[in-house]
C-alpha cells in the first residue's frame, strides 16, 4: 500500500508527518504547478471549481508515482465538496485507475461514526507501529501543522515590519524546504521551533505603519499559494501587511466543536447581522472576518474564491452592505485555471496604491467605534517567547 | 394586506400551496408576472454578477413586486427533506435580495426546513403572523392549501410523437419558457415528445442513487440523477436533455455523474444564460432531434 494525499498548503506537510509517524509508505505529492492544474482541468467537469481540479492532478501525478490509496476528507454541506469524493472516484475509473483506493474521512451523522471508523482502521490496520505510537503520530502531525500555520502567519504579517524586505519571505521558504528533508516527525518539529525563535530574531521596525489587509474568501483558494497565484507573497513583496483567519488549525478546530455550537463564537457573532443562516462552505466566516477586520481596524480585505462558488457568491452579494456600513474597502478576486497574473499584479497594485492614499489621508472617516486595536507588532514581541511553548494546537 | 409571490425559482413547484394558503388567512395576493425581458434586464441589474440565471431571473421579479405590495413571501429554503439540502444559494437569497434591492416592503423569510406535516405547521404560523394569530384559521388554511398541492401534479408527458426526450433539471428552467426559449414548443414543432422526471417513480429515484458510493445530499440533484438513470436503462425515452444553467454548482456535478454513467444514450446538456443567442440553441435542438431520428432508423434497419 502507497498512501498519497492532496497537496493544501501545509496540510500536506502534516499528512507527511502523519505517514511518517505511522511507518506507512507515502508518496508526497509534488508542489502545485501549472503542470498539476492543467491535468486536472483536463480531465475534470468543465464548471467545477479550481479545488477539484488542482486535487484531481495531484491524485494523478501520484498514481503515476504508484501511489494505490488516497486520504481525502468530505463532508455533507451544501457546498460541492461533499460530492468530490464520488466524482473523484467515477473519474478515476473512466481513466482506468479502478484499483486505487479513495479513503474519505466523512464527519457526519449521515454515515454513522462506525463506518467512519472502519474506513480509518483500513489505514491504521497497514501501520506496523503500537497504538501510543499512533496516537503520538496524529499528535506530532497537529502539532506540526499548528506550528507552520503559526509560522507563516508571523511572516506574512511581520514582512510589513521587516527592516530589510525580504526577510520574511526567505526564512519562510526555507523553512518550507527543509521540512521535506526531515525524516522524522520529531526533528521536523525541533526545527520549526527552532525557526520560531529565528522570526523573533528578524529586525523590525515597529514604528513603520504598513497597509495592514485581510484575507478573507474561500479556504482552500485562501490557503493554498499556488490558487490563488501567491497572492499572500506578492504582498509581502508589496510591503503590506496581510492575515487570514482560515487556516487547516482552524479548520479541525472548528470541525471538532461545531456538533456543541462553539466553533469560532466571535466570528459567528459578527456575521449574525449580515447572515443569519448558514449557506454552506465557508460563507459565513467570510462574513464574519470581514466585519472582525473592519473593526480590529485593518485598511481592507481581499475575498479569494474560485469561480462558480456558490456559498462565496453569496457573500460577494453581501460585502457591499458592510462596505457601505464600516466604509471599509473591498477587493474580489475570483480565480479559475485560466487565470492571467499581469492583471491580478496590476489590481494588487492599484488596491495597495489605493488604501495607502486612504491611510495618508487619514483613515476612511469611519463613524463607529474601533475595537481595542491590538498594538501593532505585539505578535512579534510575543512570538520569541512562544517558541517554547508546548501546547501550539490552537490560538 | 397584499402579499406578493415572486414568480421565479420554486415558485412552478410549491406555488398552489403559497397562493392558497395566504387567500385563506385573508390576503390578497399577487404573482409577479411570466418572466419577460424587462424583469431579466432589471434582475441582471441587481443581482450579484456571479449568481446563475434563476437567481437573476428571481431578482428581477422580486423588483417588479416592489411599490405593488405590502409583503413579499420569499420562504428560506434550507431544505425539503430531513438531513438534506438544497443549493446554498436559497439560504442565502433573502440576504442577496435585501442587500441589492432597494425600497423593499417587509419581506416574510421563514426558513423552511423540511417538508413534512410539523415543520409546515411552524413556518405556517410564522409566515402568517403579521396577518392572523388566529391558530384555528392558520391550521383550516394550512390543511386546505396541503388539499390543494397534493391535487396539483405538474409534469409533462407527450404522447403520439414520433420521439420522445426526458427533459431533466430544475423546475424553474423547464416551466419558465422565456428563460429557456420556449424549448417543449420547440422540440414539439421538432416532432419530438417531451417527458419529464415527474413522471418517474420515487422508488426507482431511490433504488438508482443508493448505487453512489455517497448518497447526494442535495435533494434536487437526487431526484435528477435518480430520474436520469431510470430513464436511461428503462428507455422510457429516446433521448436525455439536461437543461442547466450557467454556473449552477449542482449542475455540474450532477451531469458529470450522468454522464459517468452513461454508454450511448443520446445526453445533451443545454446551458442558459442571459446572453444565449437563440440561434444556436435552435441549431444543436435541431442536430440532436436529427440524430434520434437517424438512430431510431439506423436501429429499425438492423432489426428488419
Amino acid at each position: 500500500m502507497l498512501v498519497t494525499f492532496p497537496n493544501m498548503g501545509n496540510v500536506a506537510f502534516a499528512a507527511r508527518a502523519l505517514c511518517q509517524g505511522l511507518k506507512i509508505p507515502y508518496v508526497m505529492p509534488e508542489k502545485n504547478n501549472k503542470d498539476t492544474l492543467r491535468r486536472g482541468s483536463f480531465y475534470a467537469p468543465e464548471e467545477i471549481c479550481l479545488p477539484f481540479k488542482v486535487m484531481l492532478g495531484n491524485f494523478l501525478e501520484c498514481i503515476e508515482k504508484g501511489a494505490d490509496t488516497i486520504l481525502f476528507v468530505g463532508s455533507c454541506g451544501p457546498c460541492r465538496f461533499g460530492e468530490y469524493c464520488e466524482l473523484h472516484m467515477k473519474i478515476l475509473r473512466r481513466l482506468g485507475y479502478g484499483n486505487v483506493n479513495i479513503v474519505v474521512a466523512d464527519f457526519s451523522p449521515e454515515i454513522g461514526i462506525d463506518a467512519l471508523r472502519h474506513r480509518i482502521a483500513a489505514i491504521s490496520d497497514k501501520s506496523p507501529v503500537g497504538k501510543l505510537e499512533k496516537l503520538k503520530a496524529v499528535k506530532n502531525a497537529m502539532i506540526i501543522e499548528a506550528l507552520c500555520d503559526r509560522l507563516d502567519r508571523i511572516a506574512y504579517e511581520m514582512a510589513g515590519y521587516e527592516v530589510n524586505r525580504g526577510t520574511c519571505k526567505r526564512l519562510m521558504y526555507e523553512y518550507k524546504a527543509k521540512i521535506l528533508e526531515s525524516k522524522e516527525p520529531d526533528e521536523t518539529i525541533a526545527m520549526l521551533r527552532g525557526y520560531l525563535r529565528k522570526f523573533g530574531e528578524v529586525k523590525t521596525d515597529l514604528s513603520l505603519d504598513p497597509v495592514k489587509i485581510a484575507i478573507i474568501g474561500e479556504i482552500y483558494t485562501v490557503i493554498d499559494p499556488f490558487s490563488n497565484l501567491y497572492i499572500e507573497e506578492k504582498l509581502m513583496d508589496l510591503g503590506a501587511s496581510s492575515s487570514r483567519m482560515l487556516t487547516p488549525t482552524w479548520w479541525v478546530k472548528d470541525l471538532v466543536m461545531k456538533p456543541v455550537k462553539l466553533n469560532s463564537p466571535n466570528i459567528n457573532r459578527a456575521a449574525r447581522k449580515y447572515m443569519p443562516f448558514p449557506v454552506g462552505g465557508h460563507g459565513k466566516e467570510c462574513i464574519g472576518e470581514a466585519v472582525l477586520a473592519a473593526k480590529k481596524g485593518m485598511d481592507g480585505a481581499i475575498q479569494i474564491l474560485p469561480l462558480g462558488c456558490m456559498p462565496e457568491v453569496i457573500s460577494k452579494a453581501i460585502l457591499p452592505s458592510i462596505r457601505r456600513d464600516y466604509s471599509f474597502p473591498f477587493m474580489t478576486l475570483i480565480v479559475d485555471e485560466v487565470t492571467g497574473e499581469a492583471g491580478i499584479n496590476t489590481r494588487l497594485e492599484a488596491f495597495l496604491d489605493m488604501l495607502g492614499s486612504i491611510k495618508k489621508r487619514g483613515g476612511s472617516g469611519r463613524k463607529h467605534n474601533l475595537t481595542k486595536m491590538e498594538p501593532a507588532g505585539s505578535l512579534l514581541r510575543r512570538c520569541a517567547n512562544e517558541a517554547d511553548r508546548k501546547e501550539l494546537f490552537f490560538e | 394586506m397584499i402579499i406578493g409571490i415572486p414568480q421565479g425559482l420554486l415558485y412552478a413547484k410549491y406555488h398552489v400551496f403559497a397562493t392558497t394558503f395566504m387567500k385563506e388567512i385573508g390576503a390578497k395576493t399577487v404573482a409577479s408576472p411570466t418572466t419577460n425581458k424587462s424583469i431579466l434586464d432589471e434582475g441582471v441589474r441587481y443581482c450579484v454578477d456571479e449568481a446563475c440565471l434563476p437567481m437573476k431571473v428571481y431578482h428581477g421579479h422580486v423588483a417588479w413586486l416592489r411599490g405593488k405590495c405590502d409583503a413579499v413571501l420569499i420562504p428560506r429554503f434550507m431544505s425539503i427533506r430531513p438531513k438534506e439540502h438544497i443549493c446554498p444559494m436559497f439560504c442565502g437569497l433573502i440576504e442577496m435580495v435585501s442587500n441589492h434591492i432597494p425600497d423593499l416592503p417587509l419581506l416574510i423569510d421563514t426558513p423552511v426546513y423540511s417538508l413534512n406535516r410539523d415543520r409546515m405547521l411552524i413556518w405556517a404560523k410564522y409566515a402568517a403572523r403579521f396577518l392572523t394569530k388566529d391558530q384555528k384559521t392558520v391550521d383550516a388554511a394550512f390543511d386546505k392549501a396541503i388539499m390543494r398541492q397534493n391535487d396539483y401534479k405538474p409534469g409533462i408527458n407527450d404522447e403520439g410523437f414520433p420521439a420522445k426526450v426526458a427533459l431533466i433539471g430544475h423546475v424553474y428552467n423547464i416551466y419558465d419558457s422565456f428563460i429557456n426559449m420556449n424549448l417543449v414548443k420547440k422540440l414539439n414543432a421538432l416532432g419530438i415528445g417531451v417527458l419529464t422526471g415527474e413522471y418517474v417513480p420515487g422508488d426507482a429515484i431511490e433504488d438508482e442513487v443508493r448505487q453512489l458510493y455517497k448518497k447526494p445530499f442535495w435533494s434536487l440533484a437526487r431526484e435528477y440523477y435518480g430520474a436520469a438513470v431510470y430513464i436511461r436503462k428503462t428507455k422510457m425515452a429516446d433521448g436525455i436533455i439536461y437543461l442547466s444553467s450557467f454556473s449552477c454548482g449542482i449542475d455540474s456535478i450532477i451531469t458529470e455523474l450522468i454522464k459517468c454513467e452513461n454508454d450511448e444514450f443520446p445526453f445533451m446538456v443545454l446551458k442558459l444564460d442571459e446572453h444565449t443567442g437563440e440561434a444556436g440553441y435552435d441549431t444543436r435542438l435541431d442536430a440532436f432531434s436529427d440524430m434520434l431520428k437517424r438512430r431510431k432508423t439506423k436501429f429499425a434497419r438492423y432489426v428488419s
